[in-house]
């Protein structure tokens, strides 16, 4: 029997999860009746075959007493309208919020999505500018090198002007000592011929000395006086 | 078919087989299974919102061993809701009209809470049968007034729901036959009735949902005193 009926299995079999629900409804025709019905009496009896039928059916109802109208049919005919008040009314806000309800989760999902691919896009960026910043790592080794060159010839200039202050220092102290030796010699010379002189006067010289002076200045004296 | 008023209220019975069982539970078809999309059908979506303001609303007033009756509480909520919303359509048969459906809810639910007041926290579920603050002399006879009210509740319950959506539905039956046997006679008068139906079946949609409302409410009430 199995064998037999599998050519009649035309869908998966029934144990499978049943297939989940089609995104939109079918078309219908004022709220009740499918649009396949149209579509299926479209070519016998045209455009206005299914109203005749429904017309046809419901006057037979009516007037055959097989649909008693009764006080039911009032209470019907009430809520009928309430409800297609109902749904005529609020019908389009209500398919509009359940839009909204689902619009919001996509939203809140893209959201989270976007805002990933734009922290990735600024990432991106900053890793540009990094290798652009590194590129620019030969200027900075050649100021760097210039820097370092700079620091070393100060450096050189200074230990030479060192130097040479140094050695002046010392050829100064030479010089120094020179004419310090020279002037003591001197000094020592003068004094030595001061003092020889001083001794070599006699006490004779002297006398003889003194009197020369004081008869130069009588003499002179004698002259002054005369000028007044 | 020459109805009386109230074979609307017989339990139906198609060629000998009793079809209340069919009647219950017919509503839970009509609810499609929200089968686990991510973004589902429109319907789905409504009803999944729906459901969730509903277990919301019920819940938050419970602590955390009180969630354990989201469910059941909401699972009720909906087939209360169903069933009294489908019964207003004409030539149906509402489940929630019969007074033994209604205490077979109310009762074994009402018996849970009081139970599970009684097993987890005895002195603090008896304790709810005295008001904070009265007077000593008065204490005997509040206790008594206090343990009628609690053993009443189911009854309460179950005539509340029953008593609201029969005297509904028998209003309606009642208000159209009037217009339609002066609809013949004095057209003018059957208009003003046929009015009076029209603002009878608004007041009746909108008690079907709270009268759905309020017994799941009282009882996450009775729950709130008890968990």
């Amino acid at each position: 029997v199995l064998h037999v009926t599998r050519p009649l299995h035309t869908t998966q079999q029934s144990l499978a999860p049943l297939p989940p629900l089609p995104e939109k409804g079918g078309e219908v025709r004022h709220g009740l009746i499918p649009e396949e019905f149209f579509q299926f009496l479209y070519p016998k009896t045209g455009v206005t075959g299914p109203y005749m039928l429904g017309t046809g059916l419901l006057l037979y109802l009516l007037s055959k007493e097989i649909y008693v109208v009764n006080h039911e049919s009032i209470a019907a005919i009430c809520i009928l309208s309430v409800i297609i008040y109902g749904v005529k009314r609020f019908g389009s806000d209500v398919a509009a919020f359940a839009d909204k309800l689902n619009e919001e989760k996509v939203a809140k999902a893209s959201a989270v999505k976007n805002k990933a691919i734009k922290d990735l896009e600024t990432a991106i960026e900053m890793e540009k500018k990094e290798q652009w910043r590194v590129e620019g790592r030969g200027y900075l080794f050649d100021a760097k090198r210039n820097n370092v060159a700079m620091v070393l010839e100060t450096n050189y200039r200074e230990r030479l002007l060192m130097v040479y202050n140094e050695v002046k220092k010392r050829l100064d102290y030479q010089v120094a000592m020179q004419n310090l030796k020279r002037q003591k010699e001197q000094d020592h010379m003068i004094q030595w011929v001061e003092k020889n002189v001083i001794q070599s006067i006699t006490p004779q010289q002297q006398k003889e000395s003194i009197a020369k002076c004081i008869l130069d200045l009588k003499a002179l004296s004698k002259s002054a006086q005369a000028a007044v | 078919m020459n109805l009386s008023f109230f074979d609307q209220f017989t339990s139906p019975y198609l060629l000998g087989i009793p079809l209340i069982l069919v009647s219950t539970m017919f509503p839970a078809l009509l609810l499609p299974s929200t089968d686990n999309r991510w973004l589902p059908n429109r319907l789905c979506t409504l009803q999944l919102w729906l459901s969730h303001l509903i277990t919301k609303q019920l819940m938050v007033p419970l602590n955390k061993k009180g969630h354990k009756w989201a469910l059941i509480l909401t699972s009720l909520m909906t087939l209360l809701l169903m069933i009294n919303l489908l019964g207003l359509l004409p030539y149906t048969f509402t489940p929630t009209t019969q007074l033994s459906m209604n205490m077979a809810l109310a009762f074994p639910l009402w018996f849970a809470t009081l139970l599970t007041g009684l097993r987890n926290q005895p002195s603090t579920s008896l304790g709810h049968l005295l008001p904070e603050g009265t007077p000593t002399p008065l204490i005997p006879a509040l206790i008594m007034i206090e343990t009628t009210s609690l053993l009443i509740r189911p009854l309460a319950l179950g005539v509340r729901l029953t008593a609201n959506l029969t005297a509904g539905h028998l209003l309606i039956q009642l208000i159209s036959t009037a217009t339609i046997t002066l609809l013949p006679l004095i057209p003018t008068v059957s208009l003003l009735t046929t009015l009076i139906l029209l603002l009878l079946t608004i007041l009746e949609v909108a008690v079907a949902m709270i009268q759905a409302y309020v017994f799941v409410l009282l009882l996450t009430l009775y729950l709130q005193e008890n968990i």
